[in-house]
């Protein structure tokens, strides 16, 4: 009996272990892989709150075990009941359970000053003016990228990918803009909600050059398992390269079929819900496109932006994201072929 | 003294034969009057405590299989990456309704029910104190369900989560009729656990038995009633809630609309204001099937009795101070963050203190484990981790971290499965031969808990790495890059093994029912009244009324324990006592079967499915119950006893009992 | 022989009122259940309230923007009605008390009136809003906060009326007296929470 028991106990110990040695890796979506000292901060009170909960864990199971050694196959009608046990045994178990409860408040008074000052450290920040600012507008199921500046032709709009300069803190102002979502990059900072008809702020910072991946947080419908986007962490001149690029209006149309392509395009239906600055599509129903050549990713990092998917995802979106808001385009194939090459010449 | 020797002499009057003679007649007796309505009939009309609340049970334990059926869908589907094996849509209803069944349908009614069943017993009564409005609260929450599920099958099941957050949920992103139904389902179901809520308490404080003190209560009996108090509290919120969602939808409220000056967080604050409470509903009298099952079987009074109710009492009053944490994403003042997270790190401490207390009534104890105490030992283990990470969610940097990812999913199923299903299942175990008759299999529970125990912890462990490695909660898919696949094939393979042993537990009823050993009326040898009559327990409970002499009062009971004489063998009467002392203050006569209960939760029940497509049906429906509650009152309560008392004249008159000597205790 | 000492109890009665009886805690928890309804709509009021400048918000009228404080006139006369109810409301509950039935019918007959003129006048109150349910969110509340409360009234006098048909009709006897007792406290607390609706829908607004 107690030898299956150990057995058990052995697989569970052994499977815990795995599970925790595996968690130690890296990962572009990852909290406990922190590429920021906001996600530092929180990764550092996992680690103690983690290590000092297990240790409780361990204790009281080992506790219970001994609880249970003296066993008898006594049928239980057999034992008589204890109405009223010695009182020095009383005692005795009166002053473990207090010292028992006493460890738990200090414990908890301890997690609770290592929570309050972890989170004084990550607001405190808050304060940064200099940094830079992003407004963020969540959409079912895409997010709308705004860079705001003093400048006003410093500002442009982009979608589902940010691009951050390393070491600066930037703020960011997030916005409803139809149901509740939530912006969450778990290797940079903790997560924040989209709230129609609220403001709420969040600021991060990557130490690290890389790629984050980030994921809408809150359920917000059909599609909210396919609504990420990519935060590019670069060092300060490549992103005020990336910067300078992105507030230019769009490239004009160099080959025939760019141009055949741009025709289509202002023509057919997407213009009535996309923009591309300098030319007439001007809707912002959804993503900007102005751009869209050099984005890494398409339909909110679903898919990376290649021929192929491009030419899946306009002709048949809903194949690749059933639900979202972008009807069925009926181009032909030669149609096809000049948008997806006027859209990747968009850098 | 030889106004007592005359008493002395009194006694000797009836003779051991004679007593046996009258006793046999009351007993006839008493089954005439608290017969029970059979067949379908009875379906509509019965109010026997002990029926209704079995039906509850049944009916909760159906819901609980759809919901594992529906968790077992949703592990196919998230078993790897990019499934296609279900729909977005699909997906998204299934877990809505998941949830919804699991909270809704399952946890709270079935923990009701099993005070319904067991409050009148423990405390010595005959049956609830309003009976009637236990039948209607039946129908009210069949009703409820079977509308979730017609829409469910029909494909109209509600898809905005269980918590269905506006505006997703408002009349702008969630046309058609699937919240509507969502948000008068749960009227429904409050409606039912409201009605539970008073018949519970009013039963455990005017119902006891003579002698049982506030102090003696069963601890089963104070987790019911604090259970009973936060419904009466948090209740409200989530039906404002629901309605104003509804009327949101149905006749252009703004009350969730920002454009004309609505807010879509006070959705949120009122939605967990019952949401956070509603976790210790259920988990509160599972802390009720702990007690006495460590009681029994460690053969000994339980430690820290006292201790035990003012956590309960304290968890009860916290539970109310948390409903924050839930938010802590959203934009709030940042005061009101530190409350809360002093607040839900400090309800860890009733916890951990209830759990020290039974450790202490463990320690040392000779133990025969059987099945009810494996699944309370199996509490223990998985409940400890699910509070810990609850400690970790009330901080609120780290929630911004682990909130809404799989960590929270992981965390939720181990405080609810680990605090309140594995002591639900000890509870079956250890009161399935009360009900019946018969013990379940001891050799297939063993396989039943360790099937659970291990499938559960490979389906839920995994998530707590899944939410840290970023894995949001309520995706039906994911891309291959995440990495996520290995981990969600685990879940999924362990969803399959905690499946079994549920199937194991139903195959067990089934076979018991019909095999299982005859359990006599004691089978733990227990401390607690219900243990004291026959198993399944008699219509009208107890012939004689118990007197308590203690706070286990069959350990204590002595030899010649008195018991009450002079309630009416012909009518359905039952002790009222003083609520502090239980002193003896009114012979109440309980209502007995009745048809309208059923007519008035039909007509509730008309009024808002019809409600879903025109608001005239309120109106309609306040005439119809009108109609029917006049009726109800007109007609004679007690009806079904009327010939009873009638001929019940004679009864009183018979010499016997009467002649047994009044004592006070 | 047996001797087995008993408590016996066929002396005790079958009706008691207040606390004695399983009905008052019955009704008593009903109305803590209703009262934690009323307390989440006022917060539920005080909240929306953050969401506006002015509140009520201004109605742009034909030619000048109005304040539309909600009118006085029906809401007031309504909550002296309802006050004075008590009245025969306390006379019935003593009689019912002491078996008397002539006053006990006398007293239900005055309250139902006055439960029906109130229910008649709560019908103006709602046109003396500027605001119908549907216009913004402070008519939602409001109209919500009224309507919930009306219903209330409605139940009270049906009840009311229920039972005085019945002491007219049939027996004067304990049972129904207990009732008796419990209506009216049901009645006592609807006007209270009256008084505390009619001070935060008609005077918080105008403190400012």
């Amino acid at each position: 009996m107690t030898k299956r028991r150990n057995t058990t106990l052995r697989i569970l110990i052994a499977l815990v272990a795995v599970l925790c040695l595996t968690s130690c890796g890296g990962g572009i979506q990852n909290s406990i892989n922190p590429a920021g000292p906001q996600a530092d901060n929180l990764s550092r009170l996992w680690w103690l709150m983690f290590t000092v909960c297990s240790v409780v864990f361990v204790i009281v199971m080992i506790v219970l075990l001994l609880s249970l050694r003296n066993r008898t196959k006594e049928s239980i009608s057999e034992l008589p009941p204890q109405v009223e046990p010695p009182q020095n045994q009383e005692r005795r178990r009166r002053n473990v359970v207090i010292s028992a409860a006493t460890v738990t408040v200090v414990v908890l008074f301890v997690f609770l000053i290592a929570s309050f000052s972890a989170g004084r450290s990550m607001t405190a920040e808050l304060a940064h003016k200099n940094g830079l600012a992003i407004d963020v507008t969540g959409h079912q199921w895409w997010w709308e990228i705004r860079y705001s500046d003093i400048d006003a032709s410093n500002i442009f709009t982009t979608a589902n990918e940010i691009h951050i300069p390393v070491g600066v803190p930037v703020t960011f102002t997030l916005h409803g803009g139809d149901v509740i979502h939530s912006f969450w990059v778990p290797n940079l900072a903790g997560k924040k909600d989209l709230i129609p008809g609220k403001v709420n702020t969040l600021w991060l910072q990557a130490d690290k050059p890389g790629v984050y991946r980030g994921q809408c947080a809150e359920y917000c419908g059909l599609q909210h398992a396919q609504m990420a986007l990519w935060v590019v962490a670069e060092p300060q001149e490549q992103f005020n390269a990336w910067r300078q690029s992105q507030t230019q209006t769009s490239v004009p149309p160099a080959s025939d079929s760019q141009k055949r392509g741009q025709q289509v395009f202002l023509s057919s239906t997407c213009v009535m819900c996309h923009a591309i600055n300098g030319t007439p599509a001007g809707s912002n129903i959804g993503p900007n496109l102005t751009h869209v050549g050099s984005r890494n990713t398409i339909a909110a990092a679903t898919m990376s932006n290649t021929r192929e998917h491009l030419a899946q995802w306009i002709k048949d979106s809903q194949q690749v994201k059933p639900g979202n808001k972008m009807p069925q385009q009926n181009l032909s194939d030669a149609d096809l072929q000049s948008v997806i090459d006027y859209l990747q010449s968009l850098k | 003294m030889s106004h007592e020797e005359a008493q002395k002499a009194q006694k000797t009057t009836v003779s051991e034969a004679e007593l046996a003679e009258v006793m046999e007649r009351e007993r006839e007796e008493l089954e005439r009057t608290w017969a029970r309505p059979r067949g379908l009939r009875g379906w509509f009309t019965d109010t026997d405590h002990k029926a209704i609340a079995l039906r509850y049970i049944k009916t909760a334990f159906v819901f609980f299989l759809l919901g594992g059926v529906e968790a077992a869908l949703m592990r196919l589907q998230l078993a790897r990456p990019n499934n296609h094996f279900l729909s977005p849509d699909q997906y998204n209803q299934i877990f809505t309704v998941h949830g919804t069944t699991m909270m809704f349908l399952f946890a709270v009614p079935i923990m009701t029910a099993m005070g319904i069943y067991l409050v009148p017993l423990m405390v010595g009564a005959r049956d609830v104190a309003f009976p009637r409005l236990n039948l209607y609260g039946y129908f009210v929450y069949l009703i409820g369900g079977i509308l979730l599920y017609t829409a469910f099958v029909l494909n109209t099941g509600p898809d905005a989560g269980w918590f269905a957050y506006v505006p997703l949920s408002g009349p702008g992103f969630s046309p058609g009729k699937r919240v509507d139904i969502w948000a008068q389902m749960i009227t429904f179901t409050e409606i039912s656990s409201l009605a539970g809520a008073v018949i519970v308490i009013g039963t455990a404080f005017k119902m006891r038995a003579p002698g049982m003190s506030i102090n003696r209560w069963p601890l089963f009996v104070w987790a019911q009633v604090v259970t009973g108090f936060m419904i009466i509290f948090a209740m409200p919120a989530v039906m404002l809630a629901s309605s104003f969602l509804a009327s949101d939808r149905l006749i252009d409220t703004h009350f969730f609309n920002p454009a004309e000056g609505g807010d879509a967080i006070l959705y949120q604050h009122l939605f967990w204001f019952f949401g956070h409470p509603e976790v210790y509903i259920i988990f509160i009298p599972a802390l009720g099937f702990i007690s006495p099952i460590i009681v029994t079987f460690a053969r000994r009074k339980i430690f820290g009795y006292a201790v035990l109710v003012m956590s309960l009492i304290s968890t009860g009053f916290i539970g109310f101070g948390l409903w924050v944490h839930h938010m802590f994403a959203t934009p709030i003042p940042q005061m009101g963050e530190s409350f809360f997270t002093a607040a839900s790190m400090m309800i860890a401490i009733p916890s951990g203190v209830q759990i020290f207390c039974w450790i202490a009534t463990l320690w040392g104890s000779k133990l025969n484990i059987k099945t009810p105490l494996l699944f309370v030992l199996g509490f223990f283990a998985i409940f400890i981790l699910g509070g810990l990470t609850g400690v970790m969610l009330a901080s609120v940097p780290l929630n911004l971290q682990i909130h809404d990812t799989f960590f929270v999913v992981a965390h939720l199923h181990y405080v609810l499965i680990g605090g309140s299903v594995f002591p639900l299942f000890g509870a079956l175990y250890y009161w399935f031969p009360k009900w019946t008759g018969r013990m379940l299999s001891e050799r297939a529970g063993r396989w039943n808990f360790w099937l659970m125990f291990v499938g559960f912890n490979l389906v839920f462990f995994p998530m707590h790495k899944l939410g840290l490695n970023g894995m949001p909660r309520r995706v039906y898919t994911y891309l291959p890059e995440t990495g996520w696949g290995t981990l969600n094939l685990v879940a999924s393979i362990g969803a399959f093994i905690l499946a079994s042993g549920v199937l194991v537990f139903v195959i067990n009823v089934v076979w018991a029912r019909r095999a299982g050993a005859i359990a006599g009326d004691n089978p733990w040898a227990a401390d607690t009244l219900e243990w004291s009559v026959s198993s399944p327990p008699p219509n009208y409970n107890f012939h004689n009324l118990p007197v308590v002499q203690g706070r286990y009062p069959l350990w204590q009971a002595t030899e010649d324990a008195p018991v009450v004489r002079g309630l009416s063998t012909t009518k359905r009467e039952t002790l009222v006592t003083s609520v502090m002392d239980a002193q003896p203050e009114l012979k109440f006569e309980i209502p007995g079967p009745s048809l309208w209960p059923s007519l008035v939760a039909l007509a509730t029940g008309v009024t808002f499915i019809v409600g879903i497509f025109t608001p005239w049906a309120f109106l309609a429906g306040a005439i119809m119950a009108g109609i029917v509650l006049t009726c109800w009152f007109f007609g004679d309560p007690n009806h079904e006893n009327k010939t009873a008392r009638e001929t019940g004249e004679r009864s009183e008159s018979v010499p016997g009992p009467r002649e047994l000597q009044p004592k006070e205790v | 022989m047996s001797t087995r000492a008993v408590i016996d109890v066929s002396e005790l009665p079958h009706h008691e009122f207040d606390t004695f009886d399983p009905v008052w805690w019955g009704n008593n928890l009903l109305l803590a259940i209703e009262s934690s309804m009323f307390a989440i709509l006022i917060a539920t009021y005080f909240y929306l309230r953050q969401n506006f400048p002015l509140w009520p918000p201004p109605v742009a009228q034909l030619t000048a923007t109005l304040d539309p404080l909600p009118q006085l006139t029906y809401g007031t006369l309504n909550t002296i009605l309802l006050v004075l109810s008590c009245g025969p409301m306390i006379l019935t509950d003593i009689s019912a008390r002491r078996g008397n039935r002539g006053v006990s019918q006398i007293g239900l007959v005055i309250a139902i009136a006055c439960g029906l003129s109130a229910i008649v006048l709560r019908g103006f109150e709602f046109s003396a809003m500027y605001f119908r349910w549907d216009s913004n969110a402070y008519g939602s509340i409001v109209w919500f906060m009224l309507g919930m409360h009306m219903m209330h009234l409605l139940v009270l006098t049906s009840e009311s009326l229920l039972l005085c048909v019945w002491i007219f009709t049939r027996e004067y006897d304990m049972k129904h007296r207990v009732d008796i007792v419990t209506v009216a406290v049901y009645w006592y607390w609807v006007v209270a929470i009256w008084l505390l609706l009619y001070g935060i829908i008609y005077f918080t607004p105008r403190a400012g």
